[in-house]
């Protein structure tokens, strides 16, 4: 068993539970928030050097404080799979242009080979392989995206709704009671430098 | 356990010798982008390279017009399945976005002016796509293909023109805003490939 683990582990493991490939490129990690408990797997890419070159004046409350710089906040038990991307959506306002920050809620799944340019994606989403997701697109809790979807910009994705298309469209609903899939404590527990087997 | 996360970018392969390049001073180009190949690579004006972006130059020549932006992963010059060397591999004109994890195949393959390739599409060897397009997200241009100028390409390879009036001026403006607030965030490099 010794024998076939790599000297140094293939994740990183932080004090609140993030498991961190350290194949995954991380641009600007100190604009990176993570909930804990987010697996991130080798080859994922986050962004997060674009950061907001435009201070809102009403979201600094305190005057003088250090300016938020935060460009990807994610949520706890998230799991970005191999080869996502995650970068934040920039957009003109205010005749200049910036990036605005990408805020992801819990129980998030990227699948493999995605691109993520969201504004906001809420809790419990479940996102496909090869899925697009536009800049400033917002999708809600409890959201099913089917595998290569292509979610346009500014759309906005109601909750409970299952999306697939090239342009996304809504084809379903989640089903009552279909909460439970979307739960990744189960799946968090199978990644990592000792993983647990999926339970059967 | 190691709780410090000690290479954050793991290196980049960068295999065979540097490319010959031919930079304009005003580029901005990320430390961790890919140049390869035997080739000339010219980048002109006020261009932004993302990190990890990767363009070869085995098959011939690149040409990167005056503020283009080359985000993360898209590899323009791939060898592709024709394989064939050509004079000019790839020709971005000027005002050319090419979004994330792009492919754009090498043999005489030319993207117009203003043109943006969405995120995932795959742009075939000799393909020629006119200018102001939009190609949105995973898209496959073919081989050999023309796509005339105004021309939008969704759903996989439904095509329409759009008559939309243009505003070229004000997406022109549009992009050199980003580009400057890009150069700001992306800290450049371009010794590193001279």
């Amino acid at each position: 068993m010794s024998s076939r683990r790599a000297p140094r582990g293939e994740y990183i493991e932080t004090d609140t539970g993030n498991k961190v490939a350290r194949k995954a490129t991380l641009v600007g990690t100190q604009n990176i928030m993570l909930g804990g408990k987010t697996v991130i797997q080798p080859e994922v890419m986050i962004r997060g050097d674009l950061i907001r070159s435009i201070q809102s004046s009403t979201s600094s409350s305190a005057a003088g404080a250090p300016p938020n710089n935060t460009a990807v906040a994610i949520g706890r038990y998230c799991f970005l799979s191999r080869g996502a991307c995650l970068r934040p959506p920039g957009r003109h306002y205010k005749g200049a242009f910036t990036y605005m920050p990408l805020r992801i809620g819990d129980h998030v799944f990227v699948g493999l080979g995605s691109v993520i340019q969201a504004a906001s994606i809420g809790s419990h989403v479940h996102i496909g392989a090869r899925v697009v997701v536009g800049e400033f697109a917002i999708i809600k809790d409890y959201v099913r995206v089917l595998d290569g979807t292509v979610v346009p910009p500014n759309m906005v994705v109601p909750s409970f709704t299952i999306i697939a298309g090239q342009p996304a469209r809504v084809i379903g609903e989640v089903p009552e009671g279909g909460h439970e899939a979307f739960e990744l404590r189960e799946l968090y527990k199978t990644v990592g430098n000792n993983p647990h087997p999926a339970p059967s | 356990m190691s709780s410090k996360r000690h290479s954050i970018v793991p290196p980049v392969s960068q295999s065979g010798p540097k490319p010959p390049v031919q930079f304009s001073s005003s580029i901005t180009i990320a430390d961790s982008a890919i140049l390869t190949g035997a080739n000339l690579i010219t980048i002109s004006t006020e261009s932004v390279i993302h990190p990890r972006a990767k363009i070869e130059s085995l098959a011939g020549r690149i040409n990167i017009g005056r503020r283009c932006v080359v985000q993360e992963r898209a590899t323009i010059g791939a060898v592709g399945s024709a394989g064939k060397i050509t004079e000019a591999a790839v020709t971005l004109g000027d005002y050319v976005t090419v979004e994330v994890a792009v492919s754009i195949e090498a043999g005489d393959t030319i993207i117009g002016e203003g043109t943006t390739i969405g995120v995932g599409s795959r742009v075939g060897a000799g393909a020629v796509i006119g200018k102001h397009c939009t190609i949105t997200p995973h898209s496959d241009i073919k081989a050999g293909v023309r796509i005339p100028d105004y021309s939008v390409v969704y759903s996989n390879g439904t095509r329409r023109v759009d008559k939309r009036p243009v505003a070229e001026q004000l997406k022109y403006k549009g992009l050199a805003r980003q580009i400057d607030v890009l150069r700001r965030m992306i800290p450049s490099n371009p010794a590193k490939f001279m």
